[in-house]
C-alpha cells in the first residue's frame, strides 16, 4: 500500500489516463492532497467558474461576496450597471475592503488606513496623499485587482486565465440544454433567495459527477421517495431518457423522461406559455417529456429541475436548484445552493417552488441529506490507505453508439442510466490537469 | 420587530408564574421527544395549521435592520410536510439517519408572554448533534420563538420560527429537527 501523501500528481494522472480508456478510475483522486493542489493550480485557475446570478445584484452598488478558486472576491454592479469581479483586498496592506456577504455600496473603504475604492474598483481616496507620498503614488496604479467576467442568461462567471476562450466557446453548445433552467420565459430566471451555505467533508467531484446525470443512484439513495409514494416504480420512471455530453468541454446533462406524461407538468400555465415563447421548437420537443433535468457545467456548477410535492403521490410542482461545489481543502467543500424561479411566473408559484426546494434539496432537504451522507462517506473511504491502489468501474454504456438524429447538440446516448457523461467529465478533468 | 424578526418579550404581558412554568415544562417535554426520536408523538404536538420556519441568516453590515433574508428559509414546513419528514425518519430508508444522530436539545432562557391572546414562548436553543464514531459534534445555536395554543391542561404549537446563529452551517447533512 502506498501513502496518499507520498504520491505525486503525475503518477495519479498516469493511472487516470490508462484506466479511463478501459472504463475505470482510480479511487485516490477523490481524497488526495496532491490532486487537490493540482486542481487548484491547473483547473480552477483556468476554467470559467460560477460567481453569481444577475438577480442577486440587480441595482447599481449591489454586491455579493464570493469565492473564486480560493480568492475572496466582490461581485458588484457598478454605477454604470456593469458587473465586475474585484479581489476583496486593499492594495495598500491587504485588508479586506468588504466584510458582509451582500449589500449595497457606492464605495469600499479599507478599515486599516482608509484607502477608498469606487464600486468599479478604482482607487479614489488615499488619506494624506499629498503630504505623505510626495507625488510618488499614482492612484490609477493601485485599483482593486479585477477578474475577467462573462455571463450567460443571468449566470455570471469569472475566469482567472486571461488566455482562456470566452464563455460562449467554453460552454460550447451546452447553452441549448441550460435553457431548460434559464429560459422558462422571455424574462429568464431570478434567485428566490440568497443561497443556503454549509461546509461538508465531501470531495466536490463526487457531487459534480452525480449531477452530470446519475440516474442510477436515485432508486436506492432516495429509496424513501418510493417508500413514501413519491415515485410509482424505479423501472418506469428512472431508466428512460437521455444523457448528453460535450467532448473536451466536460459538461453533461441527464434528461430523465416519463413518456406520455403531461407535457411540462408541474409548471403553471403562464410558465408553459413563457417557454413556448422563449425556447426553440427543438428545445420544446425535447423538454416537454423531461421529468428530471440534472446537469453539471464543468467543473463545479450544477442545476436540477424536478417535480416535488408536499403530499406524496400528487403531481407536485417543478423546482429548480442551482448549486456550486467549491473545494476548500482536501476532501472538504463549501456548498452554496440556490433556488431559481421563472421571473415572469406568478408569485404563488415561486413560493410553492421554493418550499418544494427546501423540502427536497435545501440544506435540510430530504434528498440532500441522503446524498451528502453517502458522499461524505465515499470521501472518507477514498482517503483510506487500502483504497489507494483500487479503482472504480466506469463501464456503463461503454459500447453504446450515440443517437444519430438527436434533436439537440452534443453527444447523446440512451438510456439516462449510464456513465458516458462521467467518462467525458473525467477526460476533460484529465486534459486540464495534464497541462503543466 | 427586532433583528430576529420577533416581537420582543420584555415589555409584554407576562404569564402568571404557574402558567409560565407549565409552558416551560411543555417545551422541555417536546425536546425530550426529539432526543428520544419519538417523532410521531412530537408531530402530534403541532396544530393542524402549524408552520415551522427557519429563516436564512445572511452576514450583513451593522446598519442593516435585519440579518434575516425576507424570502430565504432553511426550513419552511407545514404540519403536512413535517409529517412527510417524520414518515421518512420512521422508514428504513432515511440513510442520513442510519445510524441515527444523537441529539440533545438544550432549551434555556425561556421567556413567556401573551400577545393578542396567544401564548408566546421565546427561548435560547442549543442542539448538540453527534453521529457514529466521529468525536466531533455539530452545534446549532438558535433563537426560537413559538406561538402556543392552550388545549385543556396542555399546549399545541401553532407557529415556530427558529433562527440559527450562523450564516454558514456545519453538518454533512442537516437531518435533525430543531
Amino acid at each position: 500500500m502506498r501513502g496518499a501523501e507520498l504520491t505525486s500528481v503525475e503518477e495519479v494522472l498516469d493511472r487516470v489516463r490508462k484506466e479511463l480508456a478501459e472504463g475505470r478510475l482510480p479511487v485516490e483522486i477523490f481524497n488526495s492532497p496532491a490532486v487537490f493542489a493540482a486542481e487548484q493550480e491547473r483547473l480552477f485557475r483556468r476554467a470559467w467558474l460560477f460567481l453569481a446570478h444577475d438577480s442577486e445584484i440587480p441595482e447599481p452598488g449591489d454586491y455579493v461576496l464570493r469565492n473564486l478558486a480560493g480568492n475572496s472576491v466582490i461581485v458588484v454592479r457598478d454605477e454604470q450597471g456593469t458587473v465586475r469581479c474585484l479581489l476583496n483586498m486593499c492594495r495598500h496592506r491587504g485588508n479586506q475592503v468588504c466584510k458582509a456577504a451582500m449589500g449595497n455600496a457606492s464605495h469600499f473603504r479599507c478599515s486599516y488606513h482608509g484607502w477608498t475604492y469606487a464600486n468599479d474598483g478604482r482607487l479614489i481616496g488615499v488619506p494624506h496623499i499629498r503630504t505623505v507620498y510626495d507625488g510618488r503614488l499614482r492612484r490609477s496604479d493601485w485599483n482593486l485587482l479585477e477578474v475577467r467576467t462573462d455571463s450567460y442568461q443571468g449566470l455570471v462567471f469569472g475566469c482567472l486565465d486571461p488566455g482562456a476562450p470566452d464563455l460562449e466557446e467554453y460552454l460550447g453548445g451546452f447553452q441549448f440544454y441550460l435553457d431548460i433552467y434559464l429560459r422558462p420565459g422571455p424574462g429568464g430566471t431570478e434567485v428566490y433567495a440568497p443561497p443556503n451555505q454549509w461546509v461538508t467533508e465531501t470531495d466536490w467531484k463526487i457531487c459534480a459527477e452525480n449531477f452530470a446525470g446519475d440516474g442510477y443512484h436515485t432508486p436506492v439513495a432516495h429509496q424513501f421517495g418510493f417508500q413514501l409514494g413519491y415515485y410509482a416504480s424505479s423501472a418506469s420512471t428512472h431508466s428512460q431518457g437521455y444523457a448528453v455530453h460535450f467532448p473536451h468541454r466536460g459538461h453533461g446533462i441527464g434528461l430523465g423522461r416519463t413518456p406520455g406524461m403531461t407535457p411540462f407538468f408541474g409548471y403553471p400555465d403562464e410558465v408553459v406559455q413563457g417557454m413556448a415563447e422563449a425556447l426553440s421548437p427543438a428545445q420544446l420537443e425535447l423538454f416537454k417529456e423531461t421529468r428530471t433535468a440534472v446537469s453539471t457545467v464543468f467543473p463545479n456548477l450544477s442545476l436540477l429541475i424536478q417535480p416535488f410535492s408536499a403530499t406524496p403521490g400528487e403531481p407536485g410542482v417543478r423546482f429548480c436548484t442551482m448549486r456550486l461545489w467549491q473545494p476548500i481543502g482536501v476532501g472538504r467543500m463549501q456548498m452554496l445552493s440556490w433556488c431559481l424561479v421563472p421571473k415572469d411566473a406568478p408569485e404563488a408559484y415561486k413560493a410553492e417552488a421554493y418550499r418544494a426546494y427546501t423540502l427536497a434539496f435545501g440544506h435540510g432537504g430530504m434528498f440532500e441529506q441522503d446524498d451528502f451522507d453517502n458522499w461524505s462517506r465515499v470521501t472518507a473511504m477514498a482517503g483510506n490507505p487500502a483504497a489507494q491502489e483500487l479503482s472504480f468501474p466506469y463501464l456503463m454504456g461503454l459500447d453504446r453508439e450515440p443517437i444519430a438524429d438527436f434533436p439537440g447538440p452534443g453527444v447523446a446516448v440512451t438510456p439516462y442510466m449510464t456513465e458516458t457523461n462521467f467518462r467525458n467529465m473525467w477526460q476533460t478533468w484529465l486534459e486540464y490537469l495534464e497541462r503543466p | 420587530m427586532t433583528s430576529n424578526g420577533a416581537s420582543e418579550a420584555l415589555d409584554q404581558e407576562r404569564l402568571p408564574v404557574e402558567l409560565a412554568r407549565r409552558v416551560e415544562q411543555f417545551l422541555f417535554r417536546e425536546a425530550q421527544l426529539l432526543d428520544e426520536r419519538r417523532f410521531e408523538e412530537w408531530l402530534a404536538l403541532f396544530c393542524e395549521d402549524a408552520s415551522y420556519e427557519a429563516p436564512l441568516r445572511i452576514t450583513r453590515e451593522r446598519q442593516v435592520d435585519s440579518e434575516l433574508s425576507p424570502t430565504g428559509r432553511i426550513f419552511w414546513d407545514s404540519k403536512q410536510t413535517l409529517g412527510v419528514r417524520v414518515q421518512r425518519l420512521c422508514s428504513d430508508f432515511a440513510w442520513a439517519e442510519q445510524p441515527p444522530s444523537r441529539t440533545r436539545h438544550f432549551v434555556t432562557n425561556v421567556r413567556t408572554w401573551r400577545a393578542d391572546g396567544v401564548i408566546q414562548a421565546r427561548c435560547n436553543l442549543l442542539v448538540y448533534r453527534n453521529r457514529g464514531e466521529d468525536p466531533r459534534a455539530d452545534l446549532y445555536s438558535a433563537d426560537r420563538m413559538d406561538e402556543l395554543v392552550e388545549e385543556g391542561d396542555d399546549f399545541r404549537i401553532r407557529r415556530r420560527i427558529l433562527v440559527v446563529d450562523q450564516a454558514n452551517l456545519t453538518g454533512n447533512s442537516l437531518s435533525v429537527l430543531l
